[in-house]
C-alpha cells in the first residue's frame, strides 16, 4: 500500500522544526529545557505503546525500569567511579535484565493480573529505593554526574532528540518486521498465535526486554542531564502520565504516542502559568478571590492552574478512552496518510462478485 | 533492636488485627465489584480517600454531629459518585459497546483514579488533614483491662483507642454488609448475578442494574473505610494509592470475588504486616518496608496461584 | 507420516475427560471424529495440539514424541488446527493474518513472495477482495475461511478442523468443501470434527466415535453407522447437553 506524500511533508517538516528549535528558542532557554523533557516522555510513552499497544502487555513497571537504569548508572558512578557513559550502558543492560525477569514471571499472567503484578513490582522498587539509604540516598535522592560538561541546554537537546528519533526508528523497524506481526498476533490471541507456530514465550519476553532497555536508556541519559533522581519520581502518578500520553496520542501507534507525549508535556508546562494579556488583566483581577478559592493563583501576568490542569487531563483521558479508543492524534495521522490506500482498497473490491454474499451473511448475523 | 517478648508479640498481633479489619472492609468492596462486574477497579483507593475527606469536612462544619452520622454521609457521597462513574464509564463495558474490554476496564478505572486524585488536590490542597477523635473510650479499670479516654490496655498491652474505635466501626459495617448480601433480596440478586449472569437475567434480575448497584456499594464500602480511618491517620489526596494496593493484595490473597476470602485476607494482611514490620531489627527499614511485605506476598500469590486462597478464575 | 495418540488419559480435577484414548493416522485420509457433546472431542484436539498436557499417555508425531512440547513447536512439526469458535486476529488485516504462520515457519522468507502466495490462497478461498480488511470486519463464515487460509500458509501434514461448517453461509461452505478436497488430494491427513452428519458422511473415509472420553468405534463410516454402541451413544443419552470440555 502506498503512502501519501503528506506523510513525508509532515515528517520532514517536523524534523526540520525540531532541529531548528534551539535557534527559535534562543531567548527562551526554559522552553528548550521543556522540549528535552517532552522528548524524554515521548520515548517512555512510545516504548510503552510498543509494549502495551502492539504486544498487548499492559505493564505498569515502565517508570520503575526507567528509574532502575538511572539509579544504577548514578550508583556505579558515585561508588565505583565509572564514567556516565559506561554507567548509562550498564544501567540500560540492567533495565533489560529486569525486563527479562518481569517478562518471565508474567508469562502466565493475563491482562488484569499482569497490571496488578507490575504495579506491585513498581511499588516494591520505590519502597526499596526509599529504604536503602546507603545505596540510593533514600528520599533525599541521588546526584548524577553530567554526561556532557556544558552549561547550555543545546547539546542535551540534540542528544535527547537523537535518542528519541533513534529509538523511534528502531521501534518502527521492529513493529513493521515479522516481530511486530508476532507481537500483534500475541496481543490478539495467544493460543491461536501458538497454533500458527509463533513462539509466544520468546516474543513476549522480547517485547519486555526491548522496551525496558529503551526506557532504561532514556532514563539514564536524561537523569545525567537533570543531575538528580529521587524516589518521588517513581510514584504511580508518573506512570499514569505515561499512560495518558500514550492513550491520548494513540496506544497502537508509535508516532501517535510520541506526539501525545510532546503535546501533553508542553500543555502541562504552559497551563501551569497561563499568560494573560495586560488588557484583560484588570477584568480577571475582579474574580481574584473566587479564583483563589477554587485553587487557582493569580500573578501579575498569569493565572496558575496548579492541580486543575491535571484534572483536565484526567477528564481528557477518560473521554478519549470512552469515545476514541484509538486515541486523538493517531486517527488524524491516519486520515492524512491513508487516503490513497483507502482508494486503492475500494478499487480492488469492485470486481469481486462474492462481496454480496459477505454482506448478506453479515446482515444475517 | 527491640526485645522480642510475648507481650511485644501480642501487641503486634492485636494491632495487626485492628488494622486488618479495616483492610477487610475496604477489600470487601473491591471483591464485590469484581464478583459482579468482573473487573478490578484501580480507583478503589480514591473512594477511600474521598470518604475520609467527607467525614473531615462534615465534622468540621457540624461539630456537634455524631461521627457515625458523618460516616453515613461519606458512604452516601461515595455511593453516588460510584453510581455516576459506573453509569458513565463502566455501563458501556457491560453492554458490550467497548471493543477491548479487559484493557478498557484497566485503563478507565486508572483514569478515574488519576482524575479523582487531582480533583481533590485542586479542591482541598495537598496539606495533611486529620479529623478529631470520634469519641472517648469509657473509663474502665479491672485487673486485665484498663482504659483511659484515648488508650486501652489489655494484659498490659497498650492499644490506641482511635484504632480500636475504627476497627469496631469497620466490624459493624462488615457485619451489615454480610447481612445485606445474605438476607436481603438485593443482596441475593447480586450474588445470583455474580454466579451466573444469564441465569439471573432469566429469573428477572437486570444484570446491568446489579452492576451499577455492586459498583456503587463497592465504592461506598471503600468510602466508609476511609471515613472510619480519617481520625486515625492524617489525610492527603494521594492517601488512596497505598489503600488501593492493600485492597488488591487482600483480594488476591483471599481469592478474587470471594467475600469470606476478603475478610480473612484483610486480617491476614494486617497481622503479617504488623509482625513483619515489628520483627525487622532496623526500625528505619522496618517502617519503609512495612508496605513491601504485603506486596511481596501479593507478587508471590499472583505467580504461584493467581486465583488466591478461595478464588475462582478471572 | 504418522500421528499417534497412545493410551491418553486426561483429568480435569476429578473429572475424566479422556479415558485411555488411542488413535493412529499414518496415511493421507479424512478421519471424521464425532461424539455427543462433552464426549471429549475438543479435549482430544487440545491434547494433540499441545494446549493441554495429557495426564497419562503419549502423543507421537512423525516418530517424535510431542506431548511435552509447547503448541508452537507442534505446529512447526506439521500439525495445524482451526478452533471451534473462530479465532482470527481481529485487529490485523486478513493479509497480516496470513503472514503470521508463514513468517513464523520461515523467518527468512521473502516478504513479497509470501504475500503473493497468501494472495493466491485467498483467491482459492474466494476471499481475496478482503485482503486489506481487518479480521474483526469479517462475517463468521469469512473468519472460518481466514482460519483455513492461515492453515494453508502453515502447510501442515495433519490438519484438525473443529466444526468448520458451523454457522457458515451455504455459499462459503462450498469453499470449505473444495478446501478439504484440495488438502486431501495434496496428501494431507485431515481430522474433521463436526455435528453436521451429512458432511461427515460425505467426506470421511474413516470414522472415529468418542463417547464419555473413550473411543467406542473406529473404522469404515458405513459400518460404524450401524454399530450398536454408536447408536446407543447418540440416541440413548441424548438428554446430556453439557458444554464440550
Amino acid at each position: 500500500m502506498k503512502r501519501s506524500p503528506v506523510i513525508w511533508v509532515l515528517i520532514i517538516g517536523g524534523i526540520a522544526i525540531t532541529l531548528a528549535l534551539p535557534l527559535i528558542l534562543r531567548d527562551k532557554q526554559y522552553w528548550l529545557f521543556v522540549a528535552t523533557q517532552a522528548y524524554f516522555w515521548a520515548i517512555l510513552a512510545s516504548s510503552w505503546a510498543l509494549l502495551a499497544g502492539y504486544a498487548g502487555q499492559f505493564s505498569f513497571a515502565h517508570i520503575a525500569l526507567m528509574a532502575i537504569a538511572a539509579y544504577f548508572s548514578g550508583i556505579v558512578g558515585r561508588d565505583l567511579g565509572w564514567s556516565p557513559l559506561s554507567g548509562i550502558i550498564i544501567g540500560t543492560l540492567v533495565a533489560g535484565l529486569v525486563g527479562l525477569i518481569i517478562g518471565l514471571l508474567c508469562l502466565r499472567l493475563r491482562k488484569t493480573y499482569l497490571a496488578l503484578f507490575t504495579i506491585a513490582f513498581a511499588e516494591i522498587v520505590r519502597l526499596a529505593i526509599n529504604a536503602e539509604l546507603d545505596f540510593t540516598g533514600g528520599p533525599m535522592g541521588l546526584y548524577l554526574e553530567p554526561l556532557i560538561q556544558t552549561t547550555s541546554y543545546v547539546p542535551y537537546y540534540y542528544l535527547i532528540l537523537g535518542l528519541l528519533l533513534g529509538s523511534l526508528a528502531f521501534m518502527y523497524a521492529l513493529a513493521n518486521s515479522r516481530f511486530g506481526l508476532f507481537f500483534r498476533s500475541i496481543r490478539e490471541d495467544e493460543e491461536a498465535a501458538a497454533a500458527m507456530g509463533v513462539n509466544v514465550v520468546r516474543y513476549k519476553i522480547m517485547a519486555f526486554v526491548v522496551t525496558a532497555m529503551i526506557a532504561g536508556l532514556a532514563g539514564a541519559v536524561d537523569h545525567h542531564f537533570i543531575g538528580f533522581i529521587a524516589p518521588s519520581e517513581l510514584i504511580i502518578g508518573r506512570m499514569s502520565l505515561v499512560i495518558a500520553m500514550a492513550v491520548i496520542g494513540g496506544i497502537e501507534s508509535l508516532i501517535g504516542a510520541t506526539l501525545g507525549a510532546i503535546f501533553i508535556h508542553f500543555s502541562l508546562e504552559w497551563l501551569q502559568q497561563i499568560p494573560i494579556p495586560a488588557a484583560l488583566m484588570p477584568r480577571i483581577v475582579e474574580f481574584k478571590p473566587a479564583l483563589e478559592n477554587l485553587g487557582f493563583a493569580l500573578t501579575e501576568r498569569a493565572i496558575q492552574t496548579n492541580a486543575w490542569r491535571m484534572v483536565g487531563f484526567g477528564i481528557l483521558l477518560m473521554v478519549t478512552l470512552r469515545f476514541w479508543q484509538n486515541g486523538l492524534i493517531y486517527p488524524i495521522i491516519q486520515r492524512l496518510t491513508r487516503q490513497e490506500a483507502q482508494a486503492e482498497t475500494v478499487a480492488k473490491r469492485q470486481p469481486a462478485p462474492v462481496e454480496e454474499t459477505a454482506a448478506q451473511e453479515r446482515s444475517e448475523e | 533492636m527491640v526485645d522480642i517478648t510475648g507481650q511485644y508479640m501480642l501487641n503486634l498481633l492485636l494491632n495487626g488485627l485492628l488494622i486488618g479489619v479495616i483492610y477487610a472492609l475496604m477489600a470487601l468492596g473491591l471483591t464485590l465489584i469484581f464478583s459482579v462486574l468482573g473487573i478490578v477497579s484501580f480507583a478503589h483507593g480514591e473512594f477511600y480517600m474521598i470518604g475520609g475527606y467527607v467525614v473531615y469536612f462534615v465534622l468540621q462544619r457540624f461539630t456537634n454531629l455524631h461521627p457515625y452520622f458523618a460516616v453515613l454521609i461519606a458512604g452516601l457521597v461515595t455511593f453516588v459518585i460510584g453510581f455516576i462513574a459506573e453509569r458513565l464509564l463502566l455501563q458501556p463495558l457491560a453492554k458490550g459497546e467497548i471493543e477491548r474490554p479487559a484493557e478498557y476496564a484497566i485503563l478507565i478505572t486508572f483514569g478515574l483514579a488519576f482524575f479523582l486524585q487531582f480533583l481533590m488536590i485542586a479542591i482541598v490542597g495537598p496539606f495533611p488533614k486529620k479529623a478529631a477523635r470520634f469519641f472517648d473510650l469509657p473509663e474502665i479499670s479491672t485487673d486485665i483491662l484498663v482504659t483511659t479516654a484515648t488508650t486501652l490496655r489489655i494484659f498490659e498491652v497498650p492499644l490506641s483507642g482511635n484504632r480500636l474505635i475504627a476497627a469496631v466501626t469497620a466490624a459493624i459495617l462488615i457485619s451489615a454488609t454480610i447481612f445485606f448480601m445474605a438476607k436481603t433480596w438485593l443482596g441475593r440478586g447480586l450474588q445470583a448475578v455474580s454466579q451466573d449472569r444469564q441465569a439471573a437475567a432469566v429469573v428477572g434480575i437486570n444484570p446491568l442494574k446489579m452492576n451499577t448497584l455492586a459498583f456503587s456499594l463497592g465504592t461506598m464500602l471503600a468510602g466508609m473505610s476511609g471515613a472510619v480511618l480519617v481520625a486515625v491517620f492524617s489525610w492527603v489526596p494521594w492517601v488512596g494509592v497505598p489503600a488501593s494496593g492493600k485492597s488488591f493484595i487482600v483480594i488476591v490473597l483471599g481469592g478474587m470475588g470471594s467475600m469470606p476470602g476478603a475478610v480473612l485476607g484483610g486480617l491476614i494482611l494486617g497481622v503479617v504486616e504488623s509482625l513483619g514490620a515489628g520483627l525487622i531489627p532496623d526500625p528505619g527499614r522496618a517502617l519503609a518496608y512495612k508496605d513491601a511485605i504485603g506486596l511481596l506476598i501479593f507478587a508471590l500469590v499472583l505467580l504461584i496461584k493467581p486465583t488466591g486462597l478461595f478464588g475462582r478464575d478471572l | 507420516m504418522n500421528l499417534e495418540v497412545r493410551d491418553v488419559v486426561k483429568n480435569f480435577g476429578g473429572l475424566q475427560a479422556l479415558n485411555h484414548v488411542s488413535l493412529s493416522i499414518d496415511k493421507p485420509e479424512i478421519v471424521g471424529l464425532i461424539g455427543p457433546n462433552g464426549a471429549g472431542k475438543t479435549t482430544l484436539t487440545n491434547i494433540i495440539d499441545g494446549v493441554y498436557k495429557p495426564t497419562e499417555g503419549e502423543v507421537w508425531l512423525n516418530n517424535e514424541r510431542v506431548d511435552k512440547m509447547p503448541p508452537y513447536q507442534i505446529a512447526r512439526r506439521g500439525l495445524g488446527r482451526t478452533f471451534q469458535v473462530t479465532r482470527a486476529f481481529r485487529r490485523m488485516t486478513v493479509m497480516e493474518n496470513m503472514l503470521v504462520p508463514a513468517l513464523a515457519l520461515h523467518p527468512g522468507a521473502n516478504r513479497r513472495e509470501v504475500e503473493q502466495k497468501a494472495y493466491e490462497v485467498l483467491e482459492f478461498l474466494t476471499v481475496e477482495h478482503l485482503a486489506n480488511e481487518l479480521g474483526r470486519g469479517l462475517s463468521g463464515g469469512q473468519q472460518k475461511l481466514l482460519e483455513l487460509g492461515r492453515l494453508l500458509m502453515l502447510d501442515p501434514q495433519f490438519i484438525i478442523l473443529d466444526e468448520p461448517f458451523a454457522g457458515v453461509h451455504p455459499k462459503l461452505q462450498e469453499a470449505i468443501y473444495s478446501y478439504i478436497n484440495k488438502a486431501h488430494s495434496d496428501g494431507k491427513a485431515i481430522i474433521l470434527i463436526s455435528h453436521d452428519m451429512d458432511s461427515i458422511f460425505t467426506l470421511s473415509e474413516r470414522l472415529v466415535v468418542l463417547h464419555f472420553g473413550a473411543v467406542i468405534a473406529d473404522g469404515d463410516p458405513a459400518k460404524v453407522k450401524d454399530d450398536s454402541a454408536v447408536i446407543e451413544a447418540y440416541l440413548g443419552k441424548d438428554e446430556e447437553e453439557d458444554e464440550d470440555a
